[in-house]
């Protein structure tokens, strides 16, 4: 083939060359300049999030905290459980999903929803699809082990270790110990700094939640790569790449032993089996440390606490939270109740103290007393009393006049002295401060006016005074030990998981009550009369060889209408609250008792025999625990060391 | 001097810098697909990725055979072939509507047998050729204007179309590119190309206001992500993010031939097809690409030589067009990769893997060698 030569057309071109080689050369700099700029002085932080891109952290589960009762039995402890997680983008919905579903025994419906979940998870993000979801939630025994000898056919799905929390003793003390609850998100934003993570469970009422930063543990974690292969040298490679300190090990929570002793908690049960609702209360009157406390009806935190599925959560809840018994209510401490008679000691004590009354003075009861336009009754007719006889007898008429001769402020005065009023500071569930008025609280609720009667009814803890069941427990170890308020005390000591004494916690005196002995004898001899003496309110209802002393109470309730209650009930939401309120042994007290029983009617005769019981119990285990190891506020923990 | 005949007077003499900086390049390229794919040894699914190099090496062998024909035949009959290859070029991206397989939702391959081709790829030098061939007929001496040069701009239009429409918006681009780069040798009248200015003034604003009907949506994610990347950390500018930071990784002297630990640990997506570059940034670091830049810009520069001393304009306009393909592969995949450039599917020529693209390059770079041998 012959071409012509055509060499000298290329001149057109010739000016143009220059201009492409420096185009070429600026586009090549601009990408050198832009290396420069990403290898050398971005470089560290680039470096940096490479590193972050092949290692992430694995978290090491911590375990909470158990919690003893003061002999060392454990009240609240762990139990393992496992819940299934699946990465919906390793899962072949194909093969492996229908195995899945019959291996967890899933339900049609249920199975459906999470396929669609699977499914709705890998269309949105590729990368989102590589995280694990929960697919079930604390699977049985049986169905974890069929999942085990499956594991290498279930790629994706995998059952991971994530304790419950477990309370032996069941609803025995529950409003004490508290229950758990599954952090939900707002609290999440907020505690996110501490350590939390969805799907962690914290103590929602309780010593569970008092004490939730002692019990709760620190997580640890460890530092993995992501994205090996698998026949990469491990070792090697995390030598490497891992930097010091490649894991932090997980703390165990702190053990918590409480004052409380179970087995008088269970023996307030069982006096209460005859009861709707209320509450007991004992308390060491030489220390303020709680040795039970029962509050009726109960629930039980087993099935709160989580690993029984959220239905069931929910049932169990709108069960509870639709009871007009109230049963999540502490009512030994959230709840405020008229003390009627039990308040009389105080009232007594008061007058005593000003010299309004002498104990030899006398009323001449007729079944009330009329004061101002108001008739003010009694229980009954008890002629003649003096001040010994009227505590013995619970003779309204006479504090009646008690109250005529003394100012309101007086009576919320010694009352207060005592701890009514403020709250005990107990720490544990959120606590009721109860009432006593003053004649500027009525002034301020009752339009300016103040009537004389009030007075009268403040003198028998009727009309606006209230106390809640702790703060009256506490007032009676008081008035027991001489006039020595204590700080209620429900944790004894704290200790790491191995029984190593962290902390211990003394008893705290709030306050000592300035009382003269002589009149306090007085007041107290007629407590011991009322369980004693022939003509005392409680002296029916004894169990001989029990040694108590105390005073009765039947507290009128404000009336009920047929509004917000079944009308076949409003007979007993009228009735009174019967009351208890004493000390044991009478001559040397050790403990302090409160009963209340809700709507009880007469407290001589439903109170008074649960108390009766109760200091039974207590004094049954102060001999076998005297027999074996010595009292039972200084019994060791139970655990073999 | 050579004769006045095209055969070879004193034999062929094959330009030896430019035949060096290929052999170096490709060496560089195959090696580093081999460093790309490694992480893919022994894990099941992916496996069989950890061979493509092998493929490669097919492909380059097929490259050089065919690079080998185009270098021997004289340049200057395929100029009689120009407008053959050319329309063929066309009429087979036509061909990609009725019969093309759909990867990742663009039809760009045509298969035959067990053997796909990706006709755009062998559009870039149909083009270069046809658009050589108009440059070659039509010699001037005043400066043109936009009139004079509509035919070659047509010719750059048609495929670029075509492409476009796949969707293929980065091939689509090198073929407009390439043509205009060719158009850029002529001599063109001062105040056309003041107009031409005017309108992309006015035509990018009203391109950026009709994005969302022109381009398709991963387009468009692609494009606005690159102009915000922080905006979209886990789609489109995922890619890129993940690029940059393997590139910064390497540092000055690199994580070492085949540590690079964005690679190796699997965070570096399309890792032996878009961002060959990052793995070889990560590998060898800034000294290492400073090596493979000078490579790649003396390959570029060298056609700019080599068509200043072509014997006749078609020659110069080969290479010239040749140049410009590699140049602006080169430029837009490191662009991207380094993120001064959107992420546009364009290949880095004899790094990426791909037997379209590495057959295309060693068929062009054959042109290239072709001019030069021949001057």
């Amino acid at each position: 083939m012959n071409f012509p030569v055509q060499r000298s057309d290329v001149g057109e071109f010739r000016r143009r060359f220059r201009w492409m080689v420096v185009a070429i050369l600026v586009g090549f700099t601009a990408v050198f300049v832009r290396l420069v700029q990403l290898q050398i002085f971005q470089g560290d932080q680039h470096r940096a999030t490479a590193r972050e891109n092949i290692v992430f952290q694995n978290t090491l589960a911590t375990t909470r905290g158990v919690i003893r009762d003061t002999t060392g039995k454990v009240l609240a402890a762990n139990r393992p459980s496992y819940n299934v997680y699946g990465v919906p983008a390793k899962i072949d919905l194909e093969k492996v999903w229908p195995r899945a579903v019959q291996y967890m025994r899933l339900g049609e419906k249920e199975a459906a929803a999470l396929r669609d979940r699977i499914v709705s998870i890998r269309s949105k993000s590729s990368r989102l699809a590589t995280q694990q979801i929960l697919l079930v939630a604390d699977v049985d025994r049986d169905v974890l082990g069929v999942l085990a000898t499956n594991a290498d056919e279930l790629v994706g799905i995998e059952a991971v270790p994530s304790p419950v929390r477990y309370y032996p003793y069941g609803s025995l003390g529950a409003h004490t110990i508290g229950h758990m609850r599954e952090i939900d998100g707002e609290m999440l934003t907020r505690l996110l700094s501490r350590g939390y993570k969805a799907g962690d469970r914290l103590g929602a009422t309780g010593v569970e939640r008092r004490w939730e930063s002692y019990l709760k543990g620190q997580r640890g974690w460890k530092k993995a790569l992501k994205g090996v292969a698998k026949e990469k040298n491990l070792d090697e490679l995390e030598a490497r790449y891992l930097e010091e300190p490649r894991s932090l090990e997980p703390v165990p929570g702190r053990d918590i032993s409480l004052t409380v002793d179970i087995e008088l908690v269970k023996a307030m049960e069982q006096a209460m089996r005859g009861q709707l609702a209320g509450a007991v209360v004992v308390v060491d009157v030489r220390t303020g440390r709680i040795l039970g406390a029962l509050s009726k009806p109960g629930f039980d935190p087993n099935v709160l606490s989580g690993g029984v599925g959220k239905d069931q959560l929910r049932d169990a809840f709108r069960r509870l939270y639709s009871d007009p018994l109230n049963p999540m209510l502490d009512k030994t401490i959230s709840a405020t109740y008229p003390p009627g008679s039990t308040y009389k000691p105080f009232s007594a004590l008061a007058a005593l103290q000003d010299g309004t009354i002498r104990p030899a003075d006398q009323a001449d009861c007729h079944g009330g007393l009329e004061y101002g336009r108001r008739y003010f009754r009694c229980t009954g007719v008890h002629r003649r009393v003096n001040l010994h006889q009227a505590i013995v007898q619970s003779c309204n008429t006479y504090f009646y006049q008690l109250g005529a001769g003394i100012n309101i402020d007086r009576l919320a005065q010694i009352g207060m002295d005592f701890g009514f009023g403020v709250r005990t500071g107990i720490g544990v569930n959120p606590e009721a401060r109860g009432r006593m008025p003053t004649r500027s609280w009525y002034t301020h609720h009752y339009k300016g006016q103040f009537l004389g009667g009030w007075t009268l009814l403040a003198a028998i803890g009727q009309g606006a005074t209230t106390v809640t069941v702790l703060q009256l427990a506490l007032s009676y170890a008081a008035l027991a030990n001489g006039g020595t308020l204590y700080q209620p005390q429900l944790v004894r000591s704290i200790e790491t998981s191995d029984g190593t004494v962290v902390q211990e916690f003394p008893p705290r005196v709030r306050r000592v009550v300035e009382l003269d002995q002589s009149d306090l004898k007085i007041v107290k001899d007629g407590m011991s009369g009322v369980i004693m003496e022939n003509e005392g309110t409680g002296y029916k209802y004894r169990i001989d060889g029990i040694d108590m002393a105390g005073k009765t109470g039947t507290a009128q309730v404000d009336r009920v209408t047929g509004r917000g209650v079944d009308p076949k009930k409003v007979w007993y939401f009228n009735r009174d609250h019967a009351w208890f309120a004493g000390y044991a042994p009478a001559q040397s007290p050790e403990i302090a008792i409160v009963v209340l029983v809700e709507h009880g009617g007469g407290g001589g005769k439903n109170a008074v025999p649960v108390a009766m019981r109760v200091v039974q119990t207590w004094n049954e285990l102060k001999q076998k625990r005297l027999a074996q190891k010595g009292a039972p506020g200084d019994a060791k923990r139970g655990q073999v060391q | 001097m050579r004769g006045k005949d095209a055969s070879f007077r004193g034999g062929p003499l094959i330009d030896m810098p430019l035949f060096l900086a290929i052999v170096a390049i490709a060496t560089c390229g195959l090696v580093n697909l081999y460093s790309a794919t490694s992480a893919y040894v022994g894990s099941g699914t992916h496996g069989k990725l950890a061979d493509i190099y092998v493929s490669q090496i097919y492909w380059i062998v097929v490259g050089v055979l065919l690079g080998v024909i185009t270098t021997v035949i004289d340049y200057r009959i395929f100029e009689r072939w120009a407008t053959i290859l050319y329309w063929g070029g066309v009429f087979s991206l036509g061909l990609v509507w009725v019969l093309g397989s759909d990867i990742r939702g663009a039809s760009r391959w045509i298969q035959i047998g067990s053997f796909t081709f990706q006709p755009s790829e062998f559009m870039k030098v149909a083009l270069v050729l046809m658009i050589a061939r108009y440059i070659h007929n039509d010699p001037q001496t005043e400066p043109r204007t936009w009139i004079d040069l509509a035919p070659a701009l047509v010719f750059g239009l048609v495929p670029a179309a075509a492409v476009m429409a796949q969707p293929d918006l980065g091939t689509a681009t090198i073929l407009m590119v390439t043509a205009l780069s060719m158009i850029a040798m002529t001599k063109i009248r001062r105040r056309s190309v003041l107009n031409v200015l005017g309108a992309a003034a006015v035509g990018i604003p009203s391109f950026w206001y009709f994005r969302t009907s022109i381009l398709h949506g991963y387009q468009l994610r692609r494009l606005e992500s690159f102009i915000d990347p922080e905006a979209d950390k886990t789609g489109a500018a995922w890619h890129a993010l993940q690029a940059q930071t393997a590139i910064g990784n390497g540092g000055l002297t690199g994580e070492g031939f085949m540590q690079g630990t964005q690679n190796q640990f699997g965070r570096l997506p399309d890792q032996f097809s878009d961002f060959p570059f990052a793995v070889f940034a990560e590998d060898w670091g800034l000294l290492g690409c400073l090596v493979l830049i000078c490579l790649y810009a003396f390959v570029c520069i060298w056609a700019v030589h080599i068509a200043s001393q072509a014997r006749d304009r078609f020659g110069a306009a080969v290479a010239i067009g040749v140049g410009a393909i590699f140049f602006w592969h080169t430029l837009f995949n490191l662009g991207m990769a380094v993120g001064i450039f959107p992420v546009v599917g364009i290949t880095l020529p004899l790094f990426s893997y791909g037997g379209s693209s590495v057959v295309t390059t060693l068929i062009s770079l054959g042109f290239l060698m072709n001019v030069s041998m021949r001057r």
